[in-house]
């Protein structure tokens, strides 16, 4: 069979009988009913290849065959009976020399000829006495001839016609059966194929949404990058001019003049910070952030964010603490770019934590926890494996579980009724993320019990080589 | 169709399509019950354990014009011992089996669109004709040069659409429309001959079919009905076409 068959052929393929029936199953229905009728039986297909048969040999066709005319007179017969043809009447006698005669019938399916089925010898009913024509080699004695023959089980012609009826009724079922299972097959395959075809269609249609919106996102990023850069020109003008007038080089102000232009250049200096998250966002994402690889301590940093803010949180009456360990790695990465991370962190716990509280900033080592328990060699690698965590606790307002995966998103803001009271672009998070992850690192929140948030910043500190291959930015 | 010269065969393929459950199987299965005779095959189907088609439901039926023919100026062409094999298929209706019905579809001389009468099936018939427009623009088959003919089944059920209703919108429409109760038989043979009359209308001008087997259109209905052992009068059959036209396609190929 063709494997690019189409559906149109399959449904209406010329069929085999071999390739519908079961030989062996076709075997054991022939020697059923050759048990039952005692006439031998023969199935061909339609090229004349034998595809069954149960034949018992008679005892007359035993004794004609003792002799040498016998034996090539049977054969002849036999050959004559496989390459008859019953032609358009499907249905012929063909007679033995013996006396003795052969039924050969058309096996048809769905309409059209697929084999040939071949009942006897047997004895007709009508024969009394045997043929002259028995009588084919000298060495045959008759008496004994006819006393052999007369054995052969006898039947009626109507009778061979009920038998082979009935054999060709069980032997169309079992064709129908096996036509219907391959084409079952055939279909499923088929259906298979065809839906597959379908998905696969759909996927290099998806695909090519997905291409187009990555080159869109990429496209985005340009932009805001370009617009970023073109915004902040002229800003760095109104920011430096508002400045030189309110600290009065251009002559003296008076206090509503000075308060105006203070408004100018603190609302300029907001739209700076806004444009810097935003190009920082747009390079980080694009991979265009330059930053500086070094060893340093992250002490340093951290002591550093907590001078910077010291006034602040003492501003609001919130308590600033440090805690480090004293095993700290040192750290490969940007001091700047860090401390931009720490401080972001830290002012923001300042923000949200109300006066009287506390914000702790917490440095220490910690396994690498990323590992699952069934890598292998967990057990030997899990400990040379090591991570710098830095905690940073507060005592505010916190964060509930189901918004912590989304703080970090883009201008995302828990409650757009506290950006009015906290303030903030909603840029700082994103950057903070971008900027860990730049440094192979990760971030996450815990609750902080009974109050308060825990922004957790783990980056790998390591012998293997993968932890530089999994800082991009670097 | 296929023609195949060395077998003397002339394959036609019919496809029953509609909505799940609107009796396409049923329809065949009414045409393999009222047919008695011997050219009518074994009616197989695929279904699941629900009796909801799982692919296909095929009836084939072999016709032999073994019988000389007259012609009006008195000549007398001899038997051609071609055989007519028709293939008649329903598809599975039900939305998920969508490439199977594709599959089924592929190749079809002629489609009978069995619809569900009831009101509420309106939308499921209009989707499945879609679907079926769908998929023949798919397999490049054009919608308007296939023979179609619409079935309004279930007409023994209530809440379906009125008598009236269905002569006004096949008036209207282009394709013969018949009504049926497939369950008890009614408009099944009328829908299948008039389906047969219109595909074979259309093979005929375009393959000159008739000459091949050897028999003039006029005759082969007759002829069918007879080798199916069908006692029925055929023009009072394709008289129970409402709309449409069932000569659409032998005008439209002169």
């Amino acid at each position: 069979m063709n494997e690019v068959e189409t559906p149109a052929d399959l449904l209406d393929a010329r069929l085999r009988l071999e390739e519908l029936v079961d030989r062996a199953g076709l075997g054991e229905l022939c020697k059923s009913f050759h048990t039952l009728f005692g006439i031998p039986v023969r199935v061909y297909s339609s090229e004349g290849l034998l595809l069954a048969d149960a034949v018992g040999e008679h005892e007359v066709c035993a004794y004609v065959n003792t002799t040498t005319e016998g034996r090539r007179a049977c054969g002849a017969t036999v050959s004559a009976v496989k390459a008859h043809d019953p032609g358009p009447t499907k249905d012929l006698v063909h007679p033995c020399f013996t006396g003795a005669a052969y039924r050969i019938l058309v096996i048809e399916y769905d309409g059209r000829p697929i084999g040939r089925l071949i009942l006897g010898p047997y004895l007709p009913s009508s024969l009394k006495e045997p043929p002259k024509s028995l009588l084919v080699d000298r060495a045959i004695q008759f008496d004994q001839a006819r006393t052999l023959l007369l054995r052969m089980p006898r039947a009626k012609t109507e009778t061979i016609s009920r038998i082979a009826l009935h054999l060709k009724g069980a032997l169309d079922l079992i064709l129908f059966s096996g036509h219907k299972t391959l084409l079952t097959s055939q279909m499923h395959l088929a259906s298979v194929r065809e839906s597959f075809r379908e998905l696969q269609e759909k996927n290099a249609k998806l695909q090519q949404a997905y291409d187009k919106l990555k080159e869109l996102d990429r496209l985005k990023s340009n932009f805001l990058a370009t617009v970023s850069h073109e915004l902040r020109t002229p800003l760095t003008s109104i920011i430096g001019y508002s400045e030189m007038l309110a600290e009065g080089i251009a002559g003296e102000l008076t206090t509503e003049q000075k308060e105006f232009v203070g408004t100018i250049y603190e609302k300029g200096e907001q739209l700076l910070q806004l444009i810097m998250g935003l190009l920082d966002l747009s390079k980080l994402e694009s991979g265009t952030m330059s930053m500086r690889r070094k060893e340093l301590a992250i002490g340093s940093v951290l002591s550093e964010v907590m001078s910077t803010l010291a006034p602040t949180a003492r501003k609001k009456g919130v308590m600033l603490d440090l805690d480090m360990a004293d095993d700290l790695h040192d750290l490969r990465g940007d001091p700047e770019r860090l401390c931009q991370v720490f401080l972001n962190l830290t002012e923001n716990a300042i923000k949200f934590t109300p006066s009287e509280g506390t914000v702790t900033l917490q440095a220490r080592m910690v396994q690498d926890t990323g590992g699952q328990e069934d890598d292998d060699g967990f057990a030997l690698l899990a400990p040379t494996q090591m991570e710098l965590e830095v905690r940073v606790i507060d005592t505010g307002i916190g964060i509930p579980s189901r918004e912590r995966s989304r703080v970090f998103d883009a201008f995302y803001q828990v409650d757009s009724s506290s950006t009015r009271e906290y303030g903030g672009t909603g840029l700082g998070l994103a950057i903070v993320k971008r900027l860990v992850e730049a440094h192979g690192g990760n971030i996450g929140i815990e609750g902080n019990e009974p109050e308060g948030s825990v922004f957790v910043v783990r980056f790998p500190i390591g012998s293997s080589p993968e932890v530089a291959q999994r800082t991009p930015g670097l | 169709m296929q023609i195949n010269f060395g077998a003397r065969e002339v394959t036609i393929k019919l496809v029953y399509y509609g909505p799940a459950l609107s009796g396409k199987t049923t329809n065949l299965k009414a045409l393999h019950q009222m047919s008695t005779d011997a050219s009518r095959g074994r009616l197989m189907t695929l279904e699941t354990r629900d009796d909801r088609t799982l692919f296909f439901d095929m009836l084939p039926l072999v016709f032999r014009a073994e019988e000389p023919q007259s012609h009006k100026d008195g000549r007398v062409s001899p038997a051609s011992g071609m055989s007519l094999r028709v293939k008649i298929f329903t598809v599975p209706g039900q939305v998920l089996h969508s490439a199977t019905r594709r599959l089924v579809l592929q190749g079809a001389d002629g489609v009978a669109f069995i619809a569900d009468s009831q009101l509420s099936e309106t939308q499921h018939n209009a989707a499945s004709f879609l679907d079926l427009r769908q998929n023949l623009t798919e397999l490049g088959i054009k919608t308007k040069e296939l023979p179609i003919v619409i079935q309004f089944n279930k007409r023994d059920l209530p809440n379906v659409r009125p008598e009236a209703d269905i002569l006004a919108l096949a008036s209207r429409g282009r394709e013969p429309v018949f009504t049926a109760s497939a369950v008890s038989g009614m408009g099944v043979l009328e829908s299948f001959f008039g389906l047969f009359h219109l595909t074979w209308t259309k093979l005929d001008a375009e393959h000159n079919l008739g000459r091949m087997i050897g028999i003039t259109s006029d005759g082969l209905l007759p002829m069918i009905a007879k080798q199916l052992g069908l006692q029925v009068d055929i023009p009072s059959l394709l008289a129970a076409c409402v709309g449409g036209s069932l000569d659409r396609h032998s005008k439209g190929a002169k």
